[in-house]
């Protein structure tokens, strides 16, 4: 038997995923991979389907009675091997200035911080912005495509896409492959004819305009902060010391959210990049270097502390004993 | 009850590789031993390869998800020499590399990338994958087995985490090679799955010499085109225990 | 073990020991508190790292205690560390079917009659001894201890170069870990002195 027979009897390619059942187990798929090589694999138009074709994408999907299922069993929400990098915190919202988006950096794989560097903010085109949440292969891919779709409707129309749109554009898609295990969960942000606009858009098919979203594991303690701050007008400046100091919150207590922020801000003219900030310099010296106070609460409080003297003598007693 | 008949396909074949980007010099290791459990399969079966004179790629978990992905990496940049009469840049290999794992989104690669090399600007880059596509450029990177051993101690020594004081921007290639030589020496002393042996693949950008590479013990060079970057590949021996 | 989170190390170096351990009290992804000492005094000469379940960690702080001042009491002498490491191994093995989650490390100075020699040992949950010459490791951030420690080791470190080389693999490791770090304590153990510090850290 050869190996050709072999990958074709336990893998298939599912042009359309809806339609993984009529799949049938046709041995001759092997030849084709080899004989008519795709024209899309040739040269630069590779990758994101052909774009000449409205066909779509093509997956290749396991041969089991249960792909989802087998997808799952072998990453990491079974405990399997394939560890996918997760995101974790995320925020972004809007206000009479435009959006501020504000993202950690961390990503980890169980317990092992595998990447402090992880740019959480996909720069979609020079108005949106994605955040990335979940599996960040699938949201880099996705909102890589989306790009994509954004130019050609620019092309074909004449004029930008709308936030709405746009978000409404990756839910659809998302939708198709429900339940087959994508994992994503995105802030589509940015400034267009009706305004500055936030779209939460997740692979279970859910997409809601808001003003204010936080997502991630740390996304509770980012909430924290950002709901008692949170006002329509806020000024420039305090909007984006909202944003840092929530991602604080949340890198400070969350262990899966942490190493540094980044800070971005869309306006009507497009976004625009702020900067990014150590987290554990933050707690202990603030946004400005040294001369703003540490975020830190310890940092702040100093040496005070609610342990009574009581205690305190009673630790040293200890120390005799033993 | 019914017996149910599972379809496993991965494995795991231990190992390790790293890579580090230096101002003008990328450098790819991997350790050479391919176990599967407490067996060691093999003492040399690379996980390093070249692509272009201006690319590495370094490959590790389920070894023959690796080996073919290589295999089809290989074929496309071939392909797109023929297309368009020169060799794929660095970043749109890495932007290759994505489409192709997400290409098995639903049926993945089991392999952890690493791509290493020069880019259009001259500059060292380094690319790392997870098995289905996410990838990030970073200056350096360890991946496999004793990644959590490695990694950390390439932060305080490359990137020099904690440490106060001065330190320089960019490390001069033989200390790079030190670093990770000694890298490697101290996860096969304590992680069973690496050993046996080290292949480390230097590239150099257009117009930079190798004189600090000169009396390297066991280097050879493995450059094809004689205009512009440069490949060397430096083989040592690990301890087989 | 993963519950509450929390790594300990300890290194041998010339005529002194340094253990070190993070500061992290954590439940699942929540960090609770970030001053939960996990190293503690046995004797002037010995200390005992517990990284682990955190509700074990105070029991077994005050079965050792208990244990080892009853032993003070009929000896009239104090604990030598190897005989404590001993002692911890045999108090494990009694749970050895329901264990406690704890992998102790021990690091001191034998007396001064018997020459103030550097010791350092740990043990699994139930007990197994493991006498090494260089470093242990044991928390959720092992693995990362180990890959530092390895790299950054060498014998015969003087106090204050086996500070340095005790605080970085400590501060490194832990970085790369979800579950510990959010600050560092470390002690320095010589004949004369043991020397605390708490070291600045990430916080996050």
């Amino acid at each position: 038997m050869s190996m050709h027979s072999f990958v074709a009897r336990f893998s298939s390619s599912a042009a359309d995923p809806l339609s993984l059942s009529l799949q049938s187990r046709n041995a001759t798929q092997a030849d084709d991979e080899d004989a008519g090589i795709p024209i899309e694999l040739w040269g630069s138009q590779a990758g994101f389907g052909s774009l000449a074709s409205q066909g779509g994408h093509s997956f290749a999907v396991p041969k089991v009675p249960n792909p989802a299922e087998f997808l799952r069993m072998h990453t990491d929400e079974h405990e399997g091997k394939i560890k996918i990098q997760h995101g974790t915190t995320c925020l972004a919202f809007r206000f009479k200035g435009g959006v501020i988006v504000a993202v950690d950096s961390r990503a980890s794989a169980g317990s092992y911080i595998a990447s402090g560097t992880v740019k959480k903010v996909l720069e979609i085109n020079k108005y949106l912005l994605g955040t990335m949440a979940g599996g960040g292969a699938d949201c880099q891919y996705w909102e890589t495509y989306l790009g994509i779709q954004c130019r050609l409707h620019e092309l074909r129309n004449g004029e930008r896409m709308s936030v709405a749109a746009a978000s409404k554009y990756l839910a659809n898609l998302v939708y198709g492959y429900k339940g087959m295990g994508l994992s994503m969960a995105t802030m589509i942000c940015g400034w267009d004819k009706s305004g500055p606009a936030v779209y939460y858009v997740d692979s279970d098919g859910t997409r809601m305009k808001g003003d204010v979203f936080s997502v991630g594991s740390g996304s509770t303690f980012a909430y924290g902060v950002l709901d008692q701050g949170y006002k329509w007008d806020l000024s420039d400046e305090e909007a984006q010391e909202l944003g840092r100091r929530s991602i604080y919150a949340a890198g400070h207590r969350d262990a899966y959210t942490g190493n540094t922020v980044n800070l971005y801000h869309v306006r009507e003219n497009g976004w625009e990049f702020i900067n990014n900030y150590d987290i554990s310099k933050l707690h202990y010296e603030g946004p400005g270097g040294i001369t703003s106070e540490g975020y830190g609460y310890s940092v702040r409080t100093a040496e005070q502390t609610s342990r009574s003297a009581e205690n305190d003598a009673m630790q040293e007693v200890e120390g005799d004993l033993v | 009850m019914a017996q149910q008949r599972s379809f496993n396909p991965y494995t795991e074949n231990g190992g390790t590789i790293l890579a580090i980007a230096g101002a003008d010099f990328a450098v790819v290791a991997g350790d050479t031993r391919q176990t599967e459990g407490y067996s060691i399969q093999t003492r040399y079966a690379p996980k390093v390869f070249r692509l272009t004179d201006k690319a590495v790629l370094a490959v590790n978990g389920f070894a023959a998800d690796g080996n073919m992905f290589v295999k089809k990496v290989k074929q496309r940049l071939e392909w797109y020499k023929h297309a368009h009469s020169k060799d794929m840049p660095l970043q749109s290999i890495a932007r290759l590399i994505q489409t192709m794992l997400y290409a098995k989104r639903f049926f993945p690669y089991y392999v952890y990338n690493i791509l290493g090399g020069i880019d259009e600007q001259g500059k060292g880059a380094v690319y790392s994958f997870d098995p289905v596509g996410s990838y990030e450029r970073e200056t350096c990177r360890a991946a496999g087995a004793a990644q959590s051993l490695v990694q950390p101690f390439l932060d305080n020594q490359i990137y020099f985490k904690n440490q106060t004081g001065e330190h320089p921007t960019h490390l001069p290639l033989p200390h790079v090679l030190q670093l990770v030589t000694d890298s490697f020496t101290g996860a096969t002393e304590r992680h069973i799955e690496v050993g046996d042996g080290l292949e480390m693949f230097v590239i150099l950008a257009r117009g930079r010499g190798s004189q600090e590479l000169e009396g390297v013990a066991g280097i050879r060079e493995v450059t094809t085109s004689d205009e512009r970057e440069r490949v060397f590949v430096i083989n040592r021996d690990l301890k087989r225990d | 073990m993963e519950l509450n989170g929390g790594s300990v190390v300890a290194m041998v170096g010339k005529n002194c020991v340094a253990i070190a351990s993070d500061l992290r009290l954590g439940n699942q992804a929540l960090t609770v508190a970030t001053n939960f000492e996990k190293v503690f005094p046995v004797t002037d000469r010995i200390y005992l790292g517990l990284p682990g379940l955190a509700t074990d960690v105070a029991t077994l702080r005050e079965r050792f205690r208990y244990r080892v001042n009853m032993y003070t009491i009929k000896e009239e002498r104090e604990i030598e560390p190897e005989t404590f490491a001993h002692l911890v191994s045999s108090t494990l093995y009694e749970k050895r079917f329901g264990p406690y989650f704890i992998e102790p490390v021990v690091a001191g100075l034998t007396s001064p009659e018997r020459g103030s020699k550097p010791f350092i040992a740990a043990t699994d949950l139930i007990g197994c001894l493991n006498f090494a010459k260089d470093f242990v490791v044991c928390g959720t951030a092992s693995s990362k201890l180990f890959g530092v420690a390895e790299g950054l080791w060498e014998p015969d470190l003087e106090p204050d170069e086996l500070f340095e080389t005790i605080s970085q693999t400590l501060l490194n490791a832990v970085d790369r870990d979800a579950f510990s770090g959010w600050g560092a304590i470390v002690h320095v153990i010589t004949p004369e002195k043991v020397v605390t510090r708490t070291l600045k850290g990430r916080m996050d």
